[in-house]
């Protein structure tokens, strides 16, 4: 049984397309990612699924039954909005307990599982004060804390954690996943970070102009992306994009003397000359010895920086850029020409002119 | 700021003074007028304090006579108090729902525009139209019919202010309320209203103050003590061959206290209101 299907869903606004046809289906206890830009209609996709927008077409179903016209308190869902949208004027209890107050839960069941959530949650120390007394990360909990108090069949975040500070993020992201594995709930969970995307998702569906550009688990939108897109939205430092020509099975970089062999099946799909991108993670480039006979590049090293865990080494090859991940203790000389080895088994190839993968 | 040279500091206090004095100095004065006796406030050169404190004004003023200037002017304090109440009660009423209607369906934001400009109109303009309809209505003379009159001036401006104080609630948390199961008048009474209390307050104080200060419509609409308000009554004093300075000005002391009065419920209501829930939750 699915948990979640959308079927053909669109959305316009008078005449611009918002959403052009989304299928998707989502068994029960998957953690689904919308991944995209802003715009892209991830939180159009969202709202619709909560019943907050209707589709101007296709069906939503959850739990096997068509939600289309059915007002969001009945659809069985629960969100986690970006501001939080927590009642001012009401205490954290009130505001966990609210959508049981609303449902005519008695009082005395309501506050027991109040107590409940806010145990998971460990906020019970705060469960008398007002919104306006939480400090940004104590707010998310007390909003996450609404959702899960009604136990939904699916759980919506709208870019949840994207008013946190960066070192509250990750803690709260850690959380979010220990939370689905205890609880086994179906999630669907908006974000344009690609990170969270790629720690929180069982599959993550990389959203562009209102379509779905790739529909999978994150290992695989990491290491074997559908599209350009994908490969340049998932990764950090981004993947490489190298403009190049393949010729008897070499792909020869532009404005380089450099080629890059493809290996045998890549060959085999990219027959004759023609333009390609080469795409390559900045982590599967390391440091060539000068007489290494192997797969390499040689490029202009312009700009060395030091993260701590590694070294980002941005250089160019005529006029393309070079991003290269390497261990912190590599020696690179700024301004020297470098060659750089590329592991062969980590190559994308896309076609340049569909941008597809080959 | 910390570091502050003295003559800053005195200069800061000396401004703030200045504006003090300005802003209490007509109402001190009015004070002071009213407990003078007429001697003193004839005299050349002019006394700035009274040589004898007469309070007897207050006492004709709120004698209760019959056919005295006390009935009249009490009577027309009676009726002020009835039409600006009742103007301001209806106008909050009729501008909450409207005012949510316009905040949250932006494409019907025009009508309310519309009606603001209305206001462009001068008074005068609508002088007729209004005195002609409410003579059809058997309404001359009559605080119903005068709170009517006031109501059209109020509500769109009450309407307006309390779209402003809803448009600063995020749409979200009404969402938020909806996925919770709130129907729209839970969402209207449990959020949106206590939220927006503080606005509708400030819409309710400047709403009574505007029906209370109106002089136009009700000299117009009025002729005796069944309706007359406040400002007419006060204008009638003055209207004698004789006028008694002092007595315009006792009245124009009574005729502060009612405003001043709601003003400082509103204020404490609202401080009420916000501190009881962070308190008890």
């Amino acid at each position: 049984m699915s948990a979640l299907e959308l079927i053909n869903v669109r959305k316009r606004y008078g005449t611009v397309e918002t959403l052009k046809g989304i299928d998707l289906s989502l068994s029960s206890g998957e953690f689904l990612v919308l991944l995209g830009p802003s715009g892209c209609g991830k939180s159009t996709l969202l709202n619709i699924i909560a019943g907050l927008a209707e589709a101007t077409e296709g069906d939503v179903r959850i739990g096997d039954r068509s939600v289309t016209g059915v007002h969001p308190k009945d659809r069985d869902i629960a969100m986690v909005f970006q501001s939080y949208a927590l009642y001012p004027n009401m205490s954290v209890a009130r505001n966990i307990g609210f959508g049981l107050e609303m449902r005519n839960v008695p009082a005395a069941k309501r506050t027991e599982a109040v107590q409940k959530t806010a145990r998971m949650l460990q906020i019970e120390n705060l469960l008398t004060r007002k919104p306006s007394e939480l400090s940004g990360g104590q707010r998310q909990r007390v909003a996450i804390g609404r959702a899960l108090v009604r136990d939904p069949q699916i759980f919506l975040f709208d870019e949840p954690l994207s008013n946190l500070d960066a070192k509250l993020r990750m803690e709260t992201r850690t959380e979010l996943k220990r939370l689905h594995q205890i609880l086994g709930t179906t999630i669907v969970y908006v974000t344009h970070d690609q990170i969270e995307a790629m720690t929180l998702a069982t599959r993550i569906a990389v959203m562009r102009d209102g379509h779905i550009e790739q529909l999978a688990a994150p290992d695989e939108i990491y290491n074997r992306p559908a599209t350009r897109y994908v490969a340049s939205f998932v990764g950090s430092p981004p993947m490489n994009m190298l403009n190049a020509t393949v010729i008897d099975g070499v792909a020869r970089i532009d404005g380089s003397l450099d080629g890059v062999p493809l290996p045998p099946e890549l060959r085999k799909r990219a027959v004759g000359a023609r333009s390609v991108i080469v795409g390559i993670r900045p982590e599967n480039l390391s440091l060539a010895p000068t007489d290494d006979s192997g797969f390499n590049i040689e490029a202009k090293v312009e700009v060395v920086e030091l993260t701590g865990p590694e070294l980002v080494v941005t250089s160019t090859i005529g006029s393309q850029r070079l991003t290269a991940s390497l261990p912190p203790k590599s020696k690179v000389t700024v301004g020297a020409s470098q060659r750089f080895g590329i592991d062969a088994s980590a190559l994308h190839v896309f076609d340049k002119a569909t941008e597809k993968r080959i | 700021m910390e570091r502050r040279s003295l003559t800053a500091t005195i200069l800061v206090h000396l401004a703030a003074l200045v504006l003090l004095v300005v802003i209490l100095a007509p109402v001190v004065w009015l004070f002071v007028m009213s407990i003078s006796s007429t001697p003193d406030l004839i005299a050349k050169p002019l006394h700035w304090w009274p040589d004898t404190v007469d309070l007897s004004r207050y006492g004709v003023l709120l004698s209760s006579v019959a056919n005295s200037a006390g009935e009249a002017f009490v009577a027309s304090l009676f009726n002020s108090i009835k039409v600006a109440g009742m103007a301001t009660v209806v106008a909050l009423i009729v501008a909450v729902p409207s005012a949510w209607a316009v905040s949250r369906t932006p494409s019907v934001g025009w009508s309310l525009y519309a009606v603001i400009a209305t206001y462009m109109l001068p008074p005068v303009a609508l002088a007729v139209p209004l005195y002609m309809t409410l003579a059809w209505a058997g309404l001359l003379n009559n605080v119903f019919g005068l709170a009517l009159v006031y109501l059209t001036i109020l509500a769109p401006f009450t309407t307006w202010l309390i779209k402003s104080g809803f448009d600063s609630i995020p749409r979200e948390i009404e969402s938020a309320a909806t996925l919770d199961g709130a129907r729209l008048d839970q969402i209207l009474r449990l959020i949106t209203l206590p939220l927006a209390a503080p606005v509708m307050a400030t819409a309710a104080l400047f709403a009574f103050l505007l029906a209370w200060d109106e002089f136009f419509y009700a000299l117009l609409f009025t002729s005796d003590q069944r309706a007359k308000t406040l400002t007419v009554a006060i204008a009638d004093l003055a209207g004698g061959r004789v006028s008694d300075y002092g007595l315009i000005a006792t009245a124009g002391v009574l005729a502060a206290l009612p405003p001043l009065l709601v003003g400082l419920f509103m204020q404490r209501a609202l401080i009420a209101g916000l501190t009881s829930g962070g308190v008890k939750g």
